[in-house]
Order: structure tokens, then sequence, then C-alpha cells
């Protein structure tokens, strides 16, 4: 069969890339670590569900980068159709938690299509910039397919709504559209016209709360500023080495929503302190900046255009996050890759890690 | 599908590619750095935040000093007593209606209560607010033990009490909780919301030594409230710090003297009394009737009983020994005639005729009765006022008199410190120049004003206080005392860390001869005959004083209480060897002779009696042998010399 020939388990075994593997496991290890100390005195059965969230991780990630990858990118465009229809149906059949529609309740676990969405955007517009090749730098005509690719998933992300992810998604499409050598003067064009639209969306299409988000990060005496004040508070108080494992107290003792899945950081900056943080952003740069490398030695512009969208998916989750935990972004809710609480930000980022992986280790292949 | 290795892209999208990652680095720095500001240079300002947000810090209450009287009778100790608190939003209307019942609250009161405990929380914690403050036991057990009432707990704690109730209330004073104002000034001296504080008397002038230093426990708690013990390492410093007692205030007071002083008043509705040792300055009683109760005062007074007390019209919350002025009327005459004698504007063997009224400028300034000849010592044992607005009418007699007033010490408080003292007022003729100057209509300084003031009318206003000392110095030879009511300071275990010896605030600048020739005088007004206050004399002691009927000009309907005089007696006993100087005054009272003498010989009797009988036997002084006394009264006087 077509299908187990293109099962490259051998070409997997012999160019195993052992640095991206360690790396991400060495982020997934101090998410563990971490997810004990915000969960094991109130929540642990949370930790036991992480392991296996992180073992079936492990079997996407090895499943993902088994098959070559232009089998996958054959699919991208039924793939991303399918991302749109889940959107779709999670829009009506979804389940309403904390003021949005964002998961299917699937008994034991929820599934929120809108993580795994971000890895097929980014497959779908790597087969659209594999199929079309520009002998020039692209410019506006070039975005047509690219922005209906785009648009669908974040007009639907919106609507649940999640502005949080909404916004990532279109980072992630100027990294990789950048990356695919779209012209500097239209970014310029598409990010002045972006500016002049933030006001009328910020009056009308916000939701209240979000609104109050926004206003919170200007004026943090403000309502809502409650969640973001907490998460300053438990990380300036971790100072240079932090205050130990296990021994957070502002995380610990203080009401805290949304510690384990939007909150991680806060934790680890608390017991780790400034330490612990340059240890855990090394790591995650290692990763970003070792797929970015991946990125550079693709044999395709499948591969390449993938890689950086990967690339581009964990850094601006991981810029996000930690801006938003550290008070300089508004709270939005983007998951810390690989630390935070969650089957569907887990599987799809091991799939995603999947994906580079197939990238390197078929590099050399022609 | 696609021309492997031959794309023309790849190049640029590698290069874009290496731009993404230079990029990504930067960004990973700033935020980093960003990290860096909040974990290392502002690192310590938020682990304050945190660590002050989950330390609980509790006081631990000192326990407040006592105040006893010189022979170790306790006026103001601290009992434990049960309070009973509510969690607002945890109280149930139905929970706090049970409570109600069992607490046997009014409603009025419960109402208060209750809209305090159904009011808004804007924390997730709210503190418990109190309900009923020092229920008894009864309740206290039901409470605890009967029916399960959520929300609801006691708190034990130490209360003050005051075991001989409204004795010398003015004197020991009264606590109640601190205002939002005054924390705010005094937050250094370590008060903290809904402690109380001294208000009135020993209670408020010695707070600082009786409060003692409150303690602190600090605990970590989780946001609930509930202690975590496996936390430490967040607090800093001290976890604990012991609460150091408050000292003992020892006052020169004696319970039985203020016992008798204030049995002595038992018929008057408003009075006041001071017992002062004469060779000491130290006040062994000082009555101001009516008093309150400071174990109802303390704490949260009832508002009807507030009401109550602001609308006595004997105002029991006034302290009538010092912080209210009186015209001395007749006491005053003392003073006359020492100003006279000092500034020889007569002899004591000078006669003057007194028939009854005094005319000046078409003004007519009447006389108790007519007294015919009369010498100073007539004058002043018949209290003669004729004889007196002759010297009044004498040039410079108002200067004169503020003059030697203020020698005696009145016009000025004597610096008890006591119940906010007021210093009375001498007026002098630039006063009421200067009176005129401002309001024209008024009269200016005329001689009639130094003709009232002599017999201690007009403007002239003294304390209690002040005639007491003032006659104790007269008694002693002239020593003008600083009052005394706190004898010492003592630690919680006894020892005494600060005692606090007779002070002599002037000799005074008078010579022996006034002195002796005013003090004959003086026995004489209690055993002469004739003497104002012959009625009320003692069997066995030998008082002297001066009694006073004061006019009162307050306006209000003629005939009624308040048109009576005020009724005095300040005198020393016993004269020949004094001991205490005695003052009275009961408000509205009438004649000084009739009213207040009987209760100033009660109180001297009593105390040579039980006090200290030993300084009962004194030679006497007796009365002066000038001329043959009348065979009707010439019983008195054993004759002894002086």
């Amino acid at each position: 069969m077509n299908v187990v020939k293109a099962i490259g388990w051998r070409k997997l075994r012999f160019r195993f890339d052992w640095t991206l593997t360690l790396s991400a496991l060495t982020v997934a290890g101090l998410g563990l670590v971490n997810l004990w100390s915000a969960v094991h005195d109130r929540q642990g059965n949370l930790f036991s569900q992480q392991i296996s969230w992180l073992g079936l991780g492990a079997a996407v990630f090895l499943g993902v980068a088994a098959f070559d990858y232009r089998n996958i990118a054959r699919l991208g465009y039924i793939m991303h159709a399918a991302g749109v229809a889940l959107l779709t149906g999670v829009l009506l059949f979804g389940k309403i938690v904390g003021g949005g529609r964002r998961w299917f309740d699937l008994g034991p676990f929820h599934l929120q299509p809108s993580e795994l969405m971000q890895l097929l955007t980014v497959i779908a517009l790597g087969k659209y910039l594999n199929d079309s090749p520009a002998f020039e730098e692209r410019s506006w005509r070039h975005l047509a397919i690219p922005v209906v690719i785009v648009s669908l998933p974040v007009l639907l992300i919106a609507k649940q709504p999640d502005f949080g992810t909404a916004f990532l998604l279109l980072l992630i499409f100027f990294s990789i559209m950048m990356t695919a050598r779209l012209k500097l003067k239209t970014l310029a064009a598409i990010l002045g016209l972006a500016t002049l639209a933030a006001f009328p969306i910020y009056q009308h299409l916000l939701h209240e709360y979000q609104r109050k988000r926004v206003e919170a990060f200007f004026n943090p005496n403000s309502e809502g500023a409650y969640q973001a004040r907490q998460a300053l508070n438990a990380i300036g108080s971790g100072r240079f080495f932090g205050k130990g494992f296990l021994h957070g107290t502002q995380i610990r003792l203080r009401h805290f929503p949304a510690l384990w899945t939007d909150f991680p950081f806060a934790v680890w900056a608390e017991e780790w302190g400034f330490v612990g943080c340059a240890v855990l952003l090394m790591a995650y740069l290692v990763v970003i900046l070792w797929i970015l490398k991946i990125a550079g030695e693709a044999r395709d512009r499948f591969g390449a255009t993938v890689c950086v969208g990967v690339a581009s998916m964990l850094f601006w989750h991981v810029i996000i996050n930690v801006g938003m935990v550290s008070g300089t972004l508004p709270v939005v809710g983007v998951t810390l890759p690989l630390i935070s609480y969650g089957g569907s930000s887990i599987l799809t980022t091991a799939a995603a890690l999947g994906l580079v992986m197939n990238v390197s280790v078929r590099r050399f292949s022609y | 599908m696609e021309i492997a290795g031959q794309d023309a892209e790849l190049p640029e999208i590698r290069r874009r590619a290496r731009h993404f990652a230079l990029f990504v680095l930067i960004a990973f720095v700033a935020i980093a750095g960003r990290l860096f500001y909040l974990q290392v240079f502002q690192g310590d300002v938020f682990f304050r935040v945190t660590s002050d947000s989950i330390v609980r810090t509790d006081t631990l209450p000192a326990v407040r000093g006592q105040i006893r009287d010189r022979k170790g009778k306790v006026l103001a100790t601290v009992r434990p007593s049960y309070n009973v608190y509510g969690t607002p939003g945890v109280v149930k209307p139905e929970v706090f209606a049970r409570l109600r019942a069992l607490l046997g609250m009014n409603g009025d009161e419960a109402m208060d209560v209750w809209e305090r405990l159904a009011a808004p929380q804007n924390t997730r914690t709210p503190a418990p607010i109190l309900i009923a403050e020092d229920v008894s036991r009864e309740a206290m057990a039901s409470i605890e033990t009967g029916v399960d009432l959520p929300g609801v707990k006691i708190v034990s704690g130490p209360r003050r009490s005051y075991p001989y109730g409204g004795l010398a209330a003015h004197v020991v004073g009264f606590m109640n909780e601190i205002s939002a104002d005054e924390l705010r000034s005094k937050k250094d001296e370590g008060y903290r919301a809904g402690d109380l504080i001294g208000r009135t008397g020993v209670e408020r002038q010695w707070d600082g030594y009786l409060r003692g230093h409150a303690g602190f426990q600090k605990v970590v708690v989780d946001r609930r409230g509930m202690p975590k013990t496996d936390i430490r390492d967040v607090i800093e410093g001290p976890a604990t710090k012991a609460a150091v007692p408050g000292n003992n205030v020892v006052l020169t007071l004696d319970v039985e003297v203020q016992k008798a002083a204030e049995r002595a008043l038992r018929p008057a509705s408003a009075a006041g009394a001071v017992v002062m040792d004469v060779d000491t300055g130290r006040l062994l009683a000082m009555v101001s009737k009516p008093a309150f109760d400071p174990n109802e005062m303390s704490g949260h007074l009832t508002p009807e009983a507030e009401q109550r007390l602001l609308a006595d019209r004997y105002k029991p919350l006034h302290d009538k020994t010092v912080g209210e002025t009186y015209y001395p009327g007749s006491t005053f005459k003392a003073v006359s005639a020492i100003s006279a004698l000092e500034d020889r504007l007569v002899t004591p063997e000078e006669k003057t005729k007194c028939h009854g009224s005094f005319e000046l400028a078409h003004h007519v300034f009447r006389c108790t009765k007519t007294h015919l000849t009369v010498n100073l010592y007539d004058a002043i044992v018949q209290s003669c006022n004729v004889y007196f607005y002759e010297l009044g009418a004498r040039p410079g007699m108002m200067d004169r008199l503020a003059k030697f007033g203020a020698d005696l010490g009145l016009g000025a408080p004597t610096g008890l410190g006591l119940n906010g003292e007021e210093g009375g007022f001498l007026p002098t003729e630039e006063w009421y120049r200067d009176q005129k100057r401002k309001n024209p209509k008024a009269e200016g300084f005329q001689i009639g004003q130094a003709v009232n003031a002599v017999i201690g009318q007009g403007s002239t206003r003294v304390t209690l206080l002040q005639m007491v000392t003032l006659y104790a110095a007269i008694a002693n030879g002239g020593k003008l005392w600083l009052p005394q009511i706190v004898e010492r300071v003592e630690s919680p275990e006894g020892k005494t860390l600060e005692e606090f010896a007779p002070r002599v605030r002037r000799e005074l600048a008078v010579s022996p001869e006034t002195l002796a020739t005013v003090r004959q005088a003086l026995v004489g007004v209690v055993n002469e005959s004739r003497g104002t206050a012959y009625k009320a004399r003692l069997k066995d002691i030998e008082v002297a004083g001066k009694t006073g009927s004061a006019q009162v000009q307050t306006g209000r309907g003629e005939g009624g209480y308040e048109s009576v005089t005020h009724a005095w007696f300040v005198g020393f006993a016993p004269a020949g060897r004094p001991k205490i100087a005695v003052a009275v005054l009961v408000e509205h009272g009438g004649h000084g002779g009739d009213v207040a003498a009987p209760p100033a010989m009660e109180i001297v009797d009593k105390y040579f009696e039980t006090v200290a009988p030993a300084d009962k036997d004194a030679p006497h002084v007796g009365l002066p042998r000038r001329r043959a006394p009348k065979p009707a009264d010439g019983q008195t006087g054993a004759e002894a010399t002086p």
C-alpha cells in the first residue's frame, strides 16, 4: 500500500532530531513540575491527566513525524475545511464556559478546535505558498487566497468570542507571509488599515468583559485588573531565586482563576524567580530557533513555511502569554505551549512539533 | 509536484527566516528584561505586597493598668468579658432573629446591628461585626452550646470595670472607642481601630501610663482567613510580640474620704466638694454631683442613656470641681481682706458702721442685714458686705484684688490638668475698659464693679479646686500647693516606677500676720455665735472657714431653681493645726451657712473620726479676747491662747 510505504519509520530512526525533541521535552518537563505545584493541593487529578495528554502527544508527535509531509500537504485544504467545519460546529453545539462558546463537550474531556485550527491554517498556508510560486515579492494580488484561508477561522474564532486566539492567528499569518516574501510596503499598508479599524472594532465588536480587560491593562485600579494584579504580584515576589518549589504563597493562598490554563507562568515565576524564568525562556528559545533553523534547511517551500508557521505559533503564544501575565499586555486567554494544562493545546503543539520533525527528517531527501 | 532544490524562492525565504529568528531573539531578550525589572529591581516591593496580603497580624491586646486609691482600693480594673460577633453575609435573617431573642436586644438596637450586618461588603472576606458587648454568661452559654448559629461567634476580651461604680467617677473617668479622627492623629502611638481610649479623668490624662503596649502575632492565612501553619518563611521579622501590660496609677484619693464626701452631699441635686491635705496639696476627695456610672459609659452607651445624660439639667458629665467656674461670693472676702491688710488700707481694728446698705452714685448695694459697728473680724464672721463695699470703693481696689487673687492662685488653672480644668477669671479695670472699646454699649470700668468684685460677685469666677487650694494656703501659712491627684505609678507587679512628691506652686507674698488675722476671723465664722456657719459647728473639732451665698445671674425666670444662690463653704480643720482643707459648693442651694457648711462639717467629722483620728486633737485657736462677750452667746471657745 502506498500509505504504508509512506510511513518512514527507518528514516525517522536514523535522522531523528534529538535537539528538537529534547528541548521540547525539557519545556514539557518544566511544565509538569510546575503543574504539580499548582494543583497538588487542590486538583491532583489534573496532573495525571496532563501526563496522559503528554503521552498521547508523544504518540501524535511520532505519528505525524513518520508520514512524508508531502502527503500531509496534499490534504492541507481538506483538513483546513474540516477545521472550519469544527469551528462552525462549536458555535452551534459548543459548551459555554466563561462567556465564550469554545469547547466541544466530549464527556471526559473538552475539545477546543481553535487550538487545532492554528496548525491547520499553517498547513493550508504552506500548501498555498508551495503551490503558487511567485517570482517577485508578494503583494496584494498574492494575498487573496491566503486571506480567505486565514480569515475564515479568524472570524469564526472571533465569533466565539475569543479575540486572543483570533489575534494570535493573524500574527501567525503575518509571520508566515513576511517570511514568504510579502512586500514590506504591503504589510505596512495592511497594518495601517488595521490600526484605523481597531477603534470601531474595540467599540462595537468587543464584549463588555473584554473591554474591561483592556481597560484594566491601561488602568491598574479598575475592576477587571484583579487577575492581572495578582499575577504581577506573584511574578515580582519571586525575586531572583524564587520562593522555592511548592512554596509559592500568592498563587496558593489567593483566589486565582485560570491558574493552570492561562497563568502557569505566574506560578513558575513565583517559585523559581528570575533564574527559573530565564531557564524556561531559554528552553523555549532553543525550540523556536531550532525550528527556524530547520525551516532554513527545508528542501521545499512547504517545509520551510510550515516550520516558520510552527515557530511563530510557539513564539507568539509564549510572548503573549508571558506578556499578559507580567502585565505587559492585556489579559487574553492564550495558553503557554507544553506548560498550560489542556489536551487540545498539548496535542496541537505535539502535532506541530511532529510536523517540524517530519521536515527535519526529510530535509535531505530529494 | 515541485522541483525540489530548484525553488528560486527558497534562498529568500531562508534569509527571512533568519531575520525572523533575530526578531524572536530580541523579543525574548525584551521579555526577559521586563521580568528582570519586575523580579529583581521591584522584587522586594512585590514580595512585601504578597506577604502583607497573606500575613494577618493579630493584635494581642495589653491589659490596662489599674487605678487605685492611696490605700490600694481598686477604682478601675480589667475583667474578662464575652462579646458576640457576626460575619456580614453569613448571618442569615432567621439566625439573627434567634440571636436577638437570646440576647434580648431591643428593636432599635437590633435594627442598627442588622443594618450593618446586611450592608453590602466590598471585600471578599468581610470583617466580623460586633453584635453585642459583654453578654451575660448565660447568654454566652446558650449561644455557644445550644442552637447552631452560623456566622456568629463569641470572642472573649478584657473589659474595663469600675468596682465602685459612680464613686469618684469624674476623677477616675471613663473610656470609649477611639474615633476615626483620633486614630489618624494618634497612629504613631499605636492606637488601632476599635481600641478604647480614656475620655475623661485619670483614664484620659494618664492613658499613656495605663494602656501598656499591644503585642501582635503574625499568621499566614489563605484567602478565607484560615491559618496556614505550614508556611512560615514569608513572615518578616519576629512572628510574635508579647503585649506589655499597662502600669497601675495610684491616686492620692482616699475612698473612705470620697465616700464620706459623697454621702455628705446626699441632699444636694448638683454639688461639688474637694478635700485637700493642706500639708501636701494632695487631694483626698473630689466629688462632682450628680455623677455617672463609668461602667455604663465605657464601651457602647445606648443612645437613650446618652440622651438622658446629655439632657440632664444637673449635667452629670460635667466635672463641677474643675470644669465649672462660679462666683465665689463671700468666700472671696478672704482675698479681699488679705488685699486690704497687705496694702494697709485698713488695720484689723478699724471700724465701719453698717446700716444695711451702701450707697454709691445713686446705686444702693445691699448688705445681708444691719450689722452696726463692725471691724474686719466682725465683717468676715458675720459676712458684712458694707464693710467690704467701702474697701471696694477705694481707688485701685479692682486691680489690687486681681493682683492678690492671682497670687493666691485664682484666675489661672491650678495645674491639676484634669477634665479640662478651667482657670476662672479675675477682672481688672483695664479689662472693663477693653470691654467698652469692643462694645460701646458696655459700661466700661466703674467703681461699682469693684464694689461688686470685693464680695465675690461681678465678673469674678473661680473653681472649687482653686478655692480649696487657696484656703489650704491660708491654713498652712502661705504654701500654695500644686494640687496633686496621682501619688505614684506602679508596675503591674507592684514595683513603684515613679513617685510624685508634693510640689509647691509658690510661697504666697502675704505676711504671716495677715494670714493669722484672716485665720482668726475664719475660726470666728464657725465658732462665734453670730458667725454665719455657727449652726453647723462640730462639737469636738474646731473648724475654720467662710460661707458664701453667690448670687447667680441666669436670666431665667425668677423664683425657680436657677434663681437661688449657690451655697459655698470653704474652710480647714482643725483650726489649731490644720490638716485638711474642704470646699463645698451646692448649686442653687441657698445660704452657704445652712446648706454648704453642714456637709463640709460632716466630711471633716468623718475624716477625723475614721481616717485620721490621730490628727483630731489640736490646740484650739478660740475666739479673740477683745471685748466682753454678750452673756447669751458667750459659751464658745476655751479661751486658749493661740
